[in-house]
């Protein structure tokens, strides 16, 4: 699926949509440049599962654990300060994966060799005119 | 703890041993009273033993890690560990795997001695750093409290009585800096290397746009878009533009940065009525922020309170501060206490 949006406004229709084409897939890898808004998105689509904490960036602290209206986790990865898959087994990235709850990851590019079966893998684009592409696979 | 002294009643000086590991450095510190007498980060101390690289994140660092830390701490402040009167270590917010390290170093360490377990929060140790030395901030204060992970407003009451008026909804202000530096081809993290090259730049010289969020949130976000839209341009018409301008655009940065925690700052400031106002974290050791800080103050009238370098980034010590503030309330923890990641207060 590929699905084209320019303003911010749009967002919360588009996490709906990847919500719906994603079904059951738990572990969705976020691949693009820094400032492709990739935790934007995230954001939008931790609004669509109803999730009651601030949704803010994991980058300093790799991980963040968010809880939904109903209870449940959500956790946000970003493994831009991995330097390498071993510190990513360091933090428990494996039961994180295997926990069953919706694993959002930036920058899975440094965990290749991690990345678990099934996933469902989201890149995300901007051109200079701001319009981001949104392609699934 | 009170002894009777010729019918003056006389305190027994307090003993407290703190840990931290709620990120990249394991570190130890030692209080004695008020007074701090010794502050060990692991990540300077090996690499001042050893030389090289040291693999900050993994929590297997800290564990190798705490053990002499520790030691040293406890070496420095010339205490042996029998005369520690409690334990205290960070129970987060910070990285789990590395939480739980100093969690359960601190937690065997105090059944060993039997005494008791304080559980401190990191947040409210960068705000109470403002309490080691002479130079204290009065109830209540605000506090701007700014690093690689958080960016908030803290009002504070009285020392254990504090409250986040005002946060980051997406990327922490030293996480912009860092990645504005990375947008500039400088190594990661290059917050720092951007107060640098910003020392000899102009600061109006680009002008990028500053977040409009209700209240007294902030959002960083957005500023890293544009800086990446803004090179890009630049760099289509001339591609050493980031080469010929590096101080001028890393001091435009610096100050949009500045500005937009200055702006809310100042509501807080006016909001509240408080004008005693401090900063604390990683990000209080930038030099832009201190002078504009400084400079504002000075303007509205505020007393203005700046940690030392030592005391900004993360430490043991500030941990140990807190903890001295619950130890006198008897504020203590039994051995089923966990970590925390996202701990809040």
């Amino acid at each position: 699926m590929t699905l084209h949006f320019k303003s911010l406004d749009e967002l919360d229709e588009v996490a709906n949509l990847l919500l719906n084409e994603a079904g059951p897939h738990r572990v969705w890898l976020f691949e693009g440049d820094m400032g492709a808004g990739k935790t934007t998105l995230i954001k939008a689509l931790c609004r669509a599962l109803h999730v009651v904490s601030v949704v803010q960036s994991p980058t300093f602290g790799i991980v963040n654990e968010y809880t939904t209206q109903s209870g449940d986790p959500i956790y946000h990865f970003d493994c831009y300060r991995l330097r390498n898959e071993a510190e990513a087994l360091d933090i428990g990235l494996e039961e994180y994966f295997d926990s069953g709850d919706y694993c959002f990851v930036e920058w899975p590019e440094r965990i290749e060799a991690l990345w678990p079966t099934p996933h469902f893998r989201v890149q995300l684009t901007a051109d200079p005119t701001g319009k981001r592409t949104v392609k699934t696979r | 703890m009170r002894n009777r002294l010729n019918g003056n009643l006389y305190f027994c000086p307090v003993n407290l041993l703190a840990i931290e590991s709620s990120c990249d450095e394991t570190s130890a510190a030692v209080l004695v009273d008020n007074q701090i007498r010794s502050n060990v980060i692991a990540a300077q101390l090996i690499h001042e033993q050893y030389g090289g690289v040291v693999p900050e994140l993994a929590s297997r660092a800290h564990q190798q890690h705490i053990v002499p830390v520790v030691e040293r701490a406890l070496a420095d402040a010339k205490i042996p560990k029998t005369a520690l009167d409690a334990i205290a270590f960070t129970r987060g917010p910070g990285l789990l795997g590395s939480l739980l390290v100093g969690a359960s170093f601190a937690k065997a360490l105090a059944l060993g001695l039997n005494i008791p377990l304080i559980e401190v929060n990191h947040m409210q140790a960068h705000v109470l750093a403002h309490f080691i030395g002479d130079s204290n901030p009065a109830f209540p204060f605000l506090c701007l409290t700014v690093s690689g992970g958080h960016t908030q407003i803290v009002r504070v009451r009285a020392p254990l009585d504090m409250e986040v008026i005002g946060q980051t909804q997406d990327d922490a202000v030293g996480e912009a800096f860092d990645k504005s530096a990375k947008l500039l081809n400088l190594p990661y993290p290059g917050g720092p290397l951007i107060d640098r090259y910003a020392r000899q730049g102009n600061p109006l010289a680009f002008r990028f746009p500053l977040a409009e969020m209700p209240g007294l949130d902030f959002s960083f976000s957005g500023i890293k878009t544009a800086i990446l839209y803004f090179l890009r341009d630049q760099i289509k018409t001339n591609p050493q533009f980031i080469d010929q301008n590096l101080p001028d655009i890393c001091a435009s940065i610096q100050y949009t940065l500045v500005q937009m925690l200055l702006t809310k700052l100042k509501r807080a400031a006016r909001e509240t009525g408080i004008r005693d106002i401090a900063i604390a974290g990683g990000v209080s050791a930038n030099s832009g922020l201190r002078e504009a800080l400084q400079k504002t103050g000075q303007e509205l009238g505020w007393r203005v309170f700046i940690p030392a370098f030592e005391y900004c980034t993360d430490n043991a010590a500030m941990i140990a501060m807190a903890a001295k503030f619950k130890f006198d309330q008897s504020d203590f923890v039994g051995q089923d206490v966990s970590p925390l990641p996202r701990m809040s207060f």
